[in-house]
């Protein structure tokens, strides 16, 4: 017994053992997936038909953009901006359950009929409001089904080709791609891997001309319908409880402005709102007009004006952030309307004007 | 071997004196806490302490909050990194050896006697947390209509399931502390000197909390040893959240199978020359 | 019996050859001196035999098996001191002897306290109270791991140095010891840089000179008479005349005689008148033995 032969034996079996546990769980990933003989069409038809499908999962999403840190808006720049875990129990489109994880505590968001619990662990607080008809993006919008519904929606056979398939939560997922036709959307393109059995979408990719700005995947999925209690909220011991009259400042403004915004702007139909906030065009072509009092809109300017690459026009101040334009019309002192969404600067510019135009004045509500 | 190295932990006046010094942080903080009453902001700070501003029984999950980023892991390397560089410079490592102690036997007695400091350590922190909890934080029990204390979630937990989770997590951390220990006892092989070889597990600590921090090294994250550390908070969500915490539990074990090989790989037929 | 017998013994670290081809070849109830200045192998080889050290190339038996495999068979019977005592600093000497023996295997709690008191008093430290190790004084240490090495009454003792530190009458105690045990059926292997304390206890010498192996004999043998006598009177000219064709040389008043019979020289001296100091036959020393051993290997 030398030195050196037992020795290198040894360190080869540690070696081999290490590579093994190293390399084990990618290559298990990298299990090839059954073949799926889908086509495009089929696949977005089953896509779509899977709204609102019961599921439960972990979901993790990875957002690159680095949106202007505006106090009021700060919650939807981290979800932009970083990357979120949520725990998901989905029964339908009114009855579910979503809870935003940190390591030090949670954000949930529980949606029970039109009602909606909003849950801070580290305030140890419950809020409960009404669902609103219009609101800033949340975290529950980045679900892969949320975000691969609300892309898809309106995209026909034409619009979509097959990608190759991936595993998906350890599941068979056929991928879909969407190249939006229109010249007004600032994406380029969105990628989404559906389970192949039931349509449900498990990860959603979106790019705009420089890339991949967007990455919602699921994680770990359950296909059963999770329980009602699952999805329902009772307020713990100790906690405080307080009651939301608003959610965030694009439903105060719906709510309380004394404007009814058009139905159309910047040639895109209204998205079923009818207050002062205008939402236009679907899928991948979507902005929102938001009309803001000064207050709101003297910050707002500031933290543009001060944003790299912000341009003052005759209009307003415009921001581009990847794919997403920002305009706030009008001066220090005046308020402003702020128009956002993934289109291009003439349709930003366009619906401003069209919204601004269209506006009709009405009483202020009781 | 091990019922030496056990008795030789618990009789060594310097094992205690490095529990006090890691249960010495939590004290102050909860000291500090019960004075000024002022909770960390929502997002900062370790977990669960906001919350034990208001039910003292959740302390010893801030404690281990507090203590097991730095502190913890910190004593587990000097510990390990001692075992055998430090026989070997004290010069009892050749008589161990003689007398005779098999050399795998001897390796995986000090990684039970650094488990064992662990699981005291742990302990006698829990213990201390949770009478100060009683003692100088809030008085759940006294205020809330309903008896229970709040999950993560937001769900109601009764008394018997805090405690188990509360051990569940204390045994979880007692497992993450695993992983820096079969590095530091590797290194200890490598090297003579106890202090280089805890500071080469407390390197790969470092490295693996700042890794941690940084988009570019998501591939390598799943494999980065305080990963999934605080993931005992995944405990108090409800459900229970098993994820992560099945995940840190393999990567431990992971990291116990690799080092410890390379450890004996290492030190089964090195020359024993100091 | 062979109770330690290497061969082709060699260990290399990187390109130095530390130990080169040793063939050891201990017997049942010697004792062994082990000779070497420092750096000429010694410590490396005694490693070697314990199965601290493994071996480049060559083989190591000992009490009949071979070395590093069966060392869990071997080592219980084997007691050693190498290079100096060892104990936690913060342990009392009881208390370091009663956890090494209950650290090893086949170790029994019952009669240990026995067996520690027992190994304290062989080497003269009965006496000991629950006093530190650290305030030992490095004699005390000595003793210490003398008596760790008897705990277990081994079969074969190898002892590095084991006198360091230790004043004259200490060493002598620890001599004395030594002599008991190994009428008392135990081999001892005692490695030393010291002449003159080899050449007091052994009965045979191996010498190390720069990883070789340059001589292994009966001390007897290589120390037996050399066929001269020695010569000391005030009148070394007269001498030497009278015993013309039998001097070797002359040195001041010694002469050196090519003669076996003292006892007629005596006489043939006295008898022509003159003065005698001293006449004794010449005996090789042990120095000159290991001198002339090494001077020789080094011409080689």
């Amino acid at each position: 017994m030398t030195r050196g032969r037992g020795t290198g034996r040894r360190w080869l079996l540690v070696a081999l053992v290490a590579l093994a546990l190293t390399a084990g769980p990618p290559l298990a990933r990298a299990v090839p997936t059954r073949p799926v003989d889908i086509d495009a069409g089929t696949l977005l038809g089953r896509v779509q038909a899977a709204e609102d499908r019961p599921w439960s999962g972990l979901v993790e999403t990875t957002g690159t953009l680095a949106l202007p840190d505006a106090d009021q808006f700060s919650d939807v720049a981290a979800l932009f901006g970083g990357s979120t875990r949520m725990r998901v129990w989905w029964r339908d489109a009114d009855h579910w359950r979503v809870d935003q994880l940190s390591t030090s505590g949670e954000q949930d968001l529980v949606r029970t009929g039109d009602r909606t619990v909003r849950w801070d662990y580290e305030r140890l607080q419950a809020r409960f409001g009404e669902e609103p008809s219009v609101r800033l993006p949340r975290a529950a919008d980045l679900l892969p089904t949320e975000l691969a519904a609300r892309m898809l929606r309106g995209a026909g056979p034409d619009d979509v080709t097959r990608l190759p398939a991936r595993r998906v939560a350890d599941r068979t997922a056929p991928g879909l791609r969407l190249v939006p036709a229109s010249p007004r959307t600032t994406i380029d393109h969105v990628d989404v891997w559906a389970d192949a059995d039931t349509g449900l979408p498990l990860r959603v990719e979106v790019y705009d001309a420089s890339g991949r700005f967007l990455t919602s995947e699921a994680v770990d999925v359950d296909l059963a319908t999770p329980s009602e209690a699952r999805v329902s909220f009772t307020t713990p011991p100790g906690a405080g409880v307080e009651r939301d009259d608003v959610l965030d400042i694009a439903d105060a403004a719906n709510q309380y402005a004394p404007l009814i915004a058009p139905q159309r702007a910047g040639g895109l139909e209204a998205d079923g709102s009818n207050g002062a906030v205008g939402v236009y065009g679907t899928g991948p072509e979507q902005v929102v007009a938001i009309p803001l009092r000064d207050r709101e809109a003297d910050a707002l300017r500031d933290q543009l004006g001060v944003t790299p690459g912000a341009r003052q026009g005759a209009t307003g101040t415009r921001v581009t952030v990847g794919p997403l334009g920002v305009l706030l019309t009008g001066a220090e002192g005046e308020g402003g309307l702020l128009v956002a969404g993934t289109v291009t600067p003439p349709t930003l510019h366009a619906v401003a004007r069209d919204v601004i135009a269209g506006y009709q004045y009405v009483g202020v509500p009781q | 071997m091990i019922r030496v190295e056990l008795v030789s932990l618990l009789r060594s006046r310097r094992t205690w004196a490095t529990i006090a010094l890691v249960d010495a942080l939590p004290v102050i903080v909860a000291v500090l806490l019960a004075v000024t009453d002022l909770g960390p902001r929502p997002g900062t700070g370790p977990a669960f302490l906001s919350a034990v501003l208001t039910d003292g029984t959740l302390y010893p999950l801030a404690a281990l909050a507090i203590v097991l980023p730095l502190f913890l892991p910190i004593a587990v390397a000097v510990f390990a990194g001692e075992a055998i560089a430090g026989e070997a410079q004290q010069g009892t490592l050749r008589y161990l050896l003689l007398r005779p102690v098999g050399r795998t036997h001897l390796l995986i007695a000090k990684l039970v006697g650094v488990m064992a400091f662990v699981v005291l350590t742990v302990l006698v922190v829990a213990a201390t947390a949770y009478l100060l909890g009683i003692g100088l934080l809030g008085h759940q029990s006294v205020t809330a209509s309903a008896p229970g204390t709040a999950s993560v979630s937001g769900t109601s937990l009764s008394t018997p399931e805090l405690v188990a989770r509360t051990f569940a997590a204390l045994g979880y951390a007692m497992l993450c502390m695993l992983g820096v220990a079969s590095v530091a006892l590797f290194a200890s092989t490598l090297v003579r000197s106890p202090l280089a070889a805890a500071m080469g597990a407390l390197a790969l600590l470092v490295g693996s909390t700042l890794l941690l921090t940084l988009d570019a090294a998501d591939p390598l994250k799943p494999y980065l040893l305080t990963r999934y550390w605080l993931a005992f908070v995944d405990l108090f969500r409800d459900p229970i959240l098993w994820h992560d915490l099945v995940r840190g539990v393999l990567l431990q074990l992971g990291y116990v199978v690799v080092f410890l090989g390379a450890a004996w790989a290492n030190f089964a037929t090195k020359d024993i020359s100091d | 019996m062979k109770v330690i017998r290497t061969e082709g013994l060699t260990k290399r670290f990187g390109r130095i050859t530390a130990v080169d081809g040793v063939g050891l070849d201990v017997r049942e109830g010697d004792v062994f001196g082990f000779l070497g200045a420092n750096g000429s192998g010694k410590t490396t080889t005694v490693r070697m035999l314990l199965g601290l050290v493994l071996p480049t190339s060559g083989t190591v038996e000992v009490l009949g098996e071979p070395m590093p495999a069966r060392r869990a068979s071997v080592l219980p019977q084997v007691g050693a001191l190498v290079e100096g005592p060892a104990a936690p600093p913060h342990l009392s000497g009881r208390r370091h002897l009663a956890l090494l023996d209950a650290a090893g295997p086949g170790s029994r709690r019952t009669g240990r306290a026995g067996r520690v008191d027992d190994a304290l008093e062989q080497v003269g430290l009965g006496g000991v109270d629950r006093r530190p190790v650290r305030t030992y004084s490095l004699g005390m240490r000595q003793r210490l791991g003398l008596a760790a090495a008897l705990m277990r009454r081994p079969r074969l003792l190898v002892l590095d140095e084991p006198t360091n530190g230790l004043d004259p009458a200490g060493i002598q105690e620890i001599r004395r010891l030594l002599l008991d045990l190994n009428a008392a059926g135990t081999t001892v292997l005692v490695s030393s840089h010291l002449l003159s304390e080899i050449e007091r206890t052994c009965t045979r010498v191996g010498v190390l000179h720069a990883g070789r192996l340059v001589l292994q004999d009966d001390l007897a043998s290589v120390c037996g008479p050399t066929g001269l006598l020695v010569v000391d009177t005030p009148d070394p000219h007269l001498a030497a005349r009278l015993l013309v064709g039998r001097v070797e040389a002359v040195d001041g008043e010694r002469l050196l005689v090519r003669d076996q019979d003292a006892a007629s020289v005596n006489a043939a001296l006295v008898g022509a008148g003159v003065p005698v100091r001293s006449l004794h036959a010449q005996r090789r020393s042990l120095e000159d033995v290991v001198l002339d051993a090494t001077s020789r290997q080094a011409i080689a």
